[in-house]
């Protein structure tokens, strides 16, 4: 009912009084008596509360009613079949609800990682110098970075920062903070403004005038008990003092896991400086400027700038990638891989309630011939299978959408902040509108789709001889046709996704072994840093750390205690060096050998049980004084002496006229991965802590009993020693190898739901859709049997046909799963590797599963008394 | 009074709407007016029970035959008038036709030999 209409009947009481009442004031004044007056007034008019009715009728909707009439006969109906009806649902919310919860993922993590304006004018360009290759540090030089800016055309605003870290000091305690010095256009650029205060101003840029902090949200918490009067105050950063001039919003932590921001004041010869890609650069593009574009204006740019500054700039070129993708590089293919594993999984879901609807078709198909005999038009049958189907499809939407909000919490929570402090976006994942409308969409869908599909193929039925059959018992060869494209679809559908899925799994359970290579159980980890002011001298450093391990060793229980750099599944990738090898002629620029170099103690292997293959591990006597040695990974002797013993060569660090002292090669170790993303170990160098110490060192010490109860004692050896050290991090490795692999496991774990849905799924499906076909057949197997067939050449024949079908599905599936394989192979590089025994054994399941779906019911015909059979009619 | 004794008729289905356009031809009308104006120009011939115009007057509206409008009655009364659009006016000169057509084929029929001869 429309507007107008509800109008024009709310006025109509009115207008009928006023009617009445003219007429019976026409009629006295023709002299009649008032009462008879209005008597014949009325009279004239007729029944007021049918004129009122028809009024109405006008404006009523006829086929809403209707609409409202069939959809409560069609919860009656699914009421009345509580199985299918259960089924259906189940199938669907199963679909629809791992669908809704990885695109809440994908949704949260790779289209809005950051809350930054207009997101995807946000690139980060950095400067390859052609010998970094495998070392990704995405760098650029101030100088370049500025030339970018005014020479290149592209930019609006290029904004120059580098992670810092501070110790930060505050009552007593000391603690590392990341954080990162930043140019004043940072938070412009990102269109970002501080929750409290004011962000930086260009007069901070310079040296002396940079002593002032931007704090983040959870920092701030934390630290400073969310105190606004904090704002002004001054804070000791690395025993400088910084006046506080803002506070961050909540979620913003730019670059991850940043907590604090200060001015990046660089000196003019600094700014000024080429050789060195010592800031990283961010950029917002100008309007309209693709990042295609940008590409090209930057690479040709770059080019200027090696003609203009050969001595620094030659055979140096640019990049620029979107913020948005620079961050997932590693994960995208995860994500998307899930994403498909959950479309998958819906066509699945569809396939099996394809087959259900179709059975559910053929037991009322009497009912649906009735209803056309007795007069029910095309349309209004049409209806009410629309209603049919969209009912339970949204009932099932709901229900996935409120699982869903489930899961994301059950995901959200899951994983530790530890881990998820690296990870952008990941506060923001929650089923949002979109996701849920979505859910909701697709469910609307999935239920049309099935109600056109069940139309069509009613609309088909031959009306007297669906009202002359019997039942099921006779199946038209069409249908027959049907029901058999239905089994092979199923199967084939079955064998890709369980293929595609198993494989996945594989890859994923194979990456958390990525650290089998050492022994986390039962070492504690404490990552130390110095104040760079008083240990400004290598001595200083390497005597802090040995008086200090020598205490630490000595605790009672204590097996081992080492110090690493930067230890295997820190989540950091190692320093990478290049340098040169003794004897060998220089080689071309690009072809640099280089190595991830990490420092170590002595005792780094055996507490890691990292075995050592040739030659000698590190001792104390390894000092400044003696002659400088390194141990190589057993993947860097592979690339570099495949055929000689490595033990006793010597290299330098930096190309050949670098003045670095020679090294030697003392011992060989087994390779360990560093992180998972890695698709592998590589060439690792490691040198002595004493010929090479550094102030900041993790702590690995390895214990008879539980590690953690040594994190006392060890914070309380440090203490005594220097009360400035910062101390962080303290946790066993174990954790900290879980959590590294977080994603990785979270990722397994949902591709193993899906692939546990999806194996049920079409189990039951090709199963359902084989015995039910079988179980059409009752009648005529009574016959055969009646007629005197062999039961064994009777069973033969039956499964014959369920094996020709399943066959037929699996000679479709197995290209197109091989060919799949193959992507997700390219796709998840390094995580999936094609195999094909997974194919070899899930088909040889399908047809296990096929036979026995064929093999029960058809006993269950040849069991059952030849004249029940034939009268079932 | 001389109403009661004249013969009186039924109305022909569908015809009250083609009567309410005819009687709004001449101007906008409110739906006691109507009434009393189809009554009158068909010499109170007509049986209409006067209710049954509202329906019909919401029917038209529905179709965009003719609008509703707030006006004051003659006696200052404030009331509903309808009156014609344009749409409507082309309708009833359509209907009008058809009209004109159905009346002269029944009568045809009805007296084949006296329209002949």
């Amino acid at each position: 009912m429309n507007r107008r209409g509800k109008r024009l009947l709310d006025d109509l009481d009115q207008e009928i009084r006023d009617h009445i009442e003219l007429a019976t004031q026409e009629n006295i004044d023709r002299g009649i008596s008032p009462d008879e007056a209005r008597y014949l007034a009325l009279r004239k008019f007729g029944n007021v509360v049918r004129v009122k009715e028809d009024a109405r009728a006008v404006w009523r909707v006829v086929w809403a009613e209707q609409l409202v009439q069939d959809i409560r006969f069609a919860l009656r109906q699914l009421y009345k079949s509580p199985t299918f009806t259960g089924i259906a649902v189940l199938t669907l919310v199963l679909g629809i609800g791992a669908n809704t919860a990885v695109f809440s993922l994908v949704n949260a993590l790779l289209l809005h990682p950051y809350d930054f304006k207009n997101l995807d004018s946000l690139v980060r360009v950095w400067e390859n110098r052609g010998i970094d290759e495998g070392y990704d540090a995405r760098n650029i030089a101030p100088a370049d970075a500025a030339d970018f800016l005014s020479g290149a055309g592209v930019f609006e605003e290029v904004t120059t920062y580098r992670d810092q870290s501070f110790n930060l000091a505050t009552e007593g305690d000391v603690e590392p903070v990341l954080g990162c010095a930043v140019s004043a256009s940072f938070l412009d650029v990102l269109g970002v403004r501080p929750a409290l205060g004011r962000g930086f101003v260009t007069s901070e840029e310079q040296p002396g005038f940079d002593q002032v902090v931007l704090l983040g949200y959870s920092l701030w918490r934390q630290r400073f008990a969310s105190d606004p009067a904090i704002l002004g105050k001054t804070i000791k950063l690395s025993e400088r003092s910084y006046t506080v001039v803002g506070i961050m919003p909540p979620k913003f932590s730019y670059p991850v896991p940043a907590q604090l921001w200060i001015p990046l004041a660089l000196a003019p010869e600094q700014k000024a400086d080429r050789s060195d890609l010592s800031v990283m650069a961010l950029a917002r593009l100008k309007a309209g400027v693709s990042v295609a574009q940008t590409t090209a204006a930057l690479s040709a740019y770059a080019q200027r700038l090696e003609q203009a500054y050969p001595k620094t700039n030659a055979g140096r070129s640019a990049t620029a990638l979107q913020l948005r993708k620079e961050l997932y590089l590693y994960t995208v293919p995860l994500f998307l891989s899930l994403q498909a594993a959950a479309v998958f999984v819906l066509f699945l879901a569809c396939a099996n309630l394809a087959n259900l609807t179709f059975a559910r078709l053929i037991g009322r198909q009497k009912e649906i011939a009735m209803r056309a005999a007795l007069g029910a038009g095309q349309r209004r049958l049409a209806r009410l299978f629309i209603c049919e189907t969209t009912l339970f499809s949204l009932l099932a939407g709901i229900a996935a959408a409120a699982i869903s909000f489930w899961t994301v919490r059950l995901l959200r929570s899951s994983i530790s902040q530890d881990w998820t402090k690296w990870v952008p976006g990941w506060d923001g994942i929650q089923v949002d509108r979109t996701v849920l409308a979505i859910a909701i969409i697709m469910a609307l869908f999935v239920g049309l789709g099935f109600g056109f599909a069940t139309i069509v193929h009613a609309g088909r039925a031959n009306l007297t001889a669906a009202l002359k059959e019997s039942g099921p018992g006779s199946l038209s060869r069409a249908k027959g046709r049907l029901r058999s494209a239905l089994v092979v679809s199923q199967v084939a559908f079955a064998l890709v996704l369980l293929v595609c899925a198993g494989l996945t799994i594989q890859g994923f359970l194979r990456l958390s072994n990525v650290y089998a290579a050492l022994d986390p159980f039962n070492v504690l980890r404490i990552e130390l840093s110095l104040p760079e002011k008083t240990y400004s001298q290598q001595t200083q450093i390497a005597n802090f750390y040995q008086q200090y391990l020598h205490s630490a060793a000595a605790l009672a229980g204590v097996t081992q205690v080492a110090l690493s750099s930067n230890h295997p599944a820190s989540n950091v990738d190692n320093e990478t060096a290049f340098f040169t090898i003794e004897g060998r002629p220089s080689p071309k620029i690009n072809e640099t050998p280089s190595a991830a170099i990490q420092t170590v103690t002595p005792d780094f292997f055996p507490v890691l049980r990292i075995p050592l293959l040739a030659g000698r591990r590190f001792t104390e006597s390894d000092t400044f004084t003696q002659p400088q040695v390194a141990i190589v990974s057993r993947s860097m002797v592979e690339r570099y002496w495949p055929a000689e013993i490595a033990v006793g060569k010597r290299i330098k660090l930096g190309k050949s006229d670098s003045a670095s002292p020679w090294i030697t090669i003392i011992g060989i170790v087994a390779d360990v991965r560093q992180n998972w993303w890695n698709p592998a170990a590589s060439p690792t160098l490691y040198r002595p802590f004493l010929q090479s110490p550094q102030p900041s060192m993790t702590t690995l010490l390895r214990s008879g009993a539980d590690p953690t109860s040594y994190a006392a004692s060890v914070r309380e050896i440090v203490l005594k020693l220097d009360s400035g050290v910062a101390l962080r991090g303290v946790g066993t490795l174990q954790k900290e190898v879980t959590d590294s692999i977080g994603i990785i496991r979270i990722m397994g774990i949902l591709m193993g739901v899906f692939g546990m849905v999806a194996l049920a799924l079409s189990l039951v499906g090709v199963y359902g859709v084989l015995s039910e076909s079988v179980a059409q057949r009752t009648h005529e197997i009574g016959i055969r049997v009646a007629l005197g067939a062999n039961p064994c050449d009777l069973m033969r024949l039956v499964l014959a046909h369920a094996l020709r079908l399943t066959l037929i599905g699996l000679v479709i599936a197995v290209p197109v799963a091989f060919v799949l394989s193959r992507l997700l192979a390219s796709a998840i590089h390094g995580v999936v590797t094609v195999d094909l025994a997974i194919l070899a054994e899930f088909s040889f399941l399908l047809v296990l599963v096929a036979l026995v779906a064929a093999f029960l019911p058809a006993r269950r015909a040849m069991g059952v008394d030849p004249m029940v059979a034939l009268r079932c009619e | 009074m001389s109403t009661e004794e004249k013969e009186r008729l039924e109305l022909l289905q569908g015809t009250l709407d083609l009567l309410i356009l005819r009687t709004l031809l001449l101007g906008p009308a409110h739906g006691h007016a109507i009434a009393k104006a189809i009554e009158f120009r068909s010499d109170e011939v007509l049986q209409v029970e006067q209710g049954s115009l509202y329906p019909g007057l919401h029917r038209l509206i529905k179709r965009g035959w003719i609008s509703a409008e707030e006006g004051t009655s003659e006696n200052n009364r404030r009331a509903k008038f309808y009156r014609l659009t344009a749409k409507g006016r082309k309708q009833l000169s359509v209907e009008t036709n058809k009209w004109d057509r159905l009346a002269g084929a029944i009568a045809r029929i009805l007296r084949p030999t006296e329209e002949r001869e």
